[in-house]
């Protein structure tokens, strides 16, 4: 299990630096600037949330991590989470799926195939592909790593702020929440890359991924 | 010990009897002993496509019963005898008249005196597919290029991989290579993409197969026929061949070249 004190997370809220505990300030800094350090440039242009499972930070904390992070071409984003975080939890592995953590993420490692339905409280990741003719309905988000081009139907306990995300995403039908909308009739020219469909005005818009 | 391999799809129509019928009498052709079994109760028809129809006398359900005993109810191939014989399906009776145990039972006799048992499943998804998958090692899952066909073929997988029949392998049946070329069919690459299991051999369209099927005739052993020569290759990969798919297009180029010696060219 990760004992630094302190970890650089993508979210659906884009980067996040949870901080395990604010007390120890100059060693969460240290920690920082390790991971930074072994990230290269990775992480350059991005900005950055911070989230606190304990402790506060003073505004002149704020500012050295602000000051550290800029060192590596980051930005500090003050707005505060919306979303929770959970601390990392140890993982549960069975067969071919396993679940990590309280947020309840299912890890499916295969194929989901025609006639194959998955239902899930919580969030669904996908090593693999979503088969037309399969179905995938949970109450968070759907991420397939693979191509989607089944049924997808995240947040259906009225999440609207779900998504929906896959490396190609050519479903037959999505859902998100209440919101339903199909594949087009006509075959579109589709993106090769990574698509990720959220509801935007009560209606399901997909756009190419970029974080 | 033989392997039993149960040729499925999921789809009715794609060929699934004419590649039992094929791939059985491929097998033969090598010296393998092989036995064939339809478990496509009250709808047979591998021994119509076999020609040996008006040779039954016994049937799987006679000998799951016990009204004889197995080696009456094999009957011999017309060309390859011994080595080549049809356990026919019953055609009075309704599929849920064999039991899955029923099957495997008869699957663990059949592979002591055979190399390779050869089940001819039903299409559908219930009692028959059930039955046909119950004693199986292995899986051969028959489609062709059409969306339908596609779609039951990734169902059935599903339910082969939940039979813990994994790894099964792909036939592409009826392929036409010119309207693949045009884009009005789906390639093997479209399949893949969707199926992505490993493909054990891609069968083009033919006439042949009509015309050698209405006489209860196979062409596998037919060496100047192209679907022919696809099961020929499908049987070496079977026996753990290594060879390389045929080229599809190879025939249009014959075609044109007869053309131009012949002086028909334009």
């Amino acid at each position: 299990m990760n004992t630094e004190l302190c970890a650089i997370k993508g979210t659906r809220e884009g980067l996040v630096i949870t901080i395990t505990n604010a007390a120890q300030f100059s060693e969460v800094l240290q920690s920082l600037e390790r991971q930074l350090l072994a990230s290269q440039s990775f992480f350059r242009g991005s900005s950055a949330k911070l989230f606190l499972h304990e402790g506060t930070l003073s505004d002149s904390q704020m500012d050295d991590i602000e000051r550290l992070i800029a060192d590596y071409g980051m930005r500090l984003n003050r707005e505060p989470l919306t979303v929770q975080m959970q601390r990392p939890q140890v993982e549960q592995v069975t067969e071919d799926t396993r679940e990590v953590g309280e947020d309840n993420t299912l890890l499916v490692r295969r194929t989901i195939r025609s006639g194959q339905r998955l239902h899930y409280d919580g969030n669904v990741v996908v090593m693999g592909d979503v088969n037309p003719g399969a179905e995938i309905v949970c109450t968070g988000d759907i991420l397939v790593l693979g191509s989607l081009r089944g049924v997808a139907h995240a947040g259906v306990e009225g999440k609207v702020d779900a998504t929906v995300f896959a490396f190609r995403l050519e479903p037959t039908q999505l859902r998100i929440a209440h919101v339903i909308s199909r594949a087009p009739d006509e075959k579109l020219p589709q993106p090769s890359g990574p698509e990720i469909a959220r509801v935007v005005e009560n209606s399901i818009q997909l756009s190419v991924y970029n974080h | 010990m033989g392997k039993v391999i149960v040729i499925t799809s999921g789809k009715g129509g794609v060929g699934k009897t004419t590649t039992t019928a094929n791939l059985g009498t491929g097998l033969a052709a090598t010296g393998q002993r092989v036995c064939l079994v339809d478990t496509d109760i009250g709808l047979r028809n591998l021994d119509v496509v076999m020609g040996l129809e008006n040779r039954i006398v016994y049937d799987l359900l006679d000998v799951v019963e016990g009204n004889c005993r197995l080696r009456q109810a094999l009957i011999k191939d017309k060309h390859f005898g011994d080595s080549l014989v049809l356990l026919p399906a019953a055609q009075t009776r309704e599929k849920d008249a064999v039991k899955p145990e029923q099957m495997r039972e008869l699957m663990a006799q059949l592979r002591e005196d055979y190399d390779f048992v050869i089940l001819d499943s039903p299409a559908g998804i219930e009692h028959g597919f059930k039955n046909a998958i119950a004693g199986a090692d292995t899986a051969i899952v028959v489609t062709t290029p059409e969306i339908s066909a596609v779609r039951d073929a990734d169902r059935i997988i599903g339910l082969l991989e939940a039979a813990e029949l994994y790894d099964p392998q792909l036939i592409i049946n009826r392929v036409r290579p010119d309207m693949v070329r045009k884009g009005d069919m789906m390639d093997i690459d479209d399949i893949d993409d969707i199926l992505a299991i490993s493909i054990l051999g891609v069968i083009p369209d033919d006439q042949d197969i009509i015309v050698s099927t209405n006489r209860g005739e196979t062409v596998v052993t037919d060496k100047k026929s192209r679907p022919g020569q696809a099961y020929r290759n499908v049987v070496r990969r079977i026996l753990g061949e290594e060879v390389p798919f045929m080229n599809l297009q190879e025939r249009k180029v014959m075609h044109w070249f007869k053309k131009i010696l012949s002086g028909e060219a334009q």
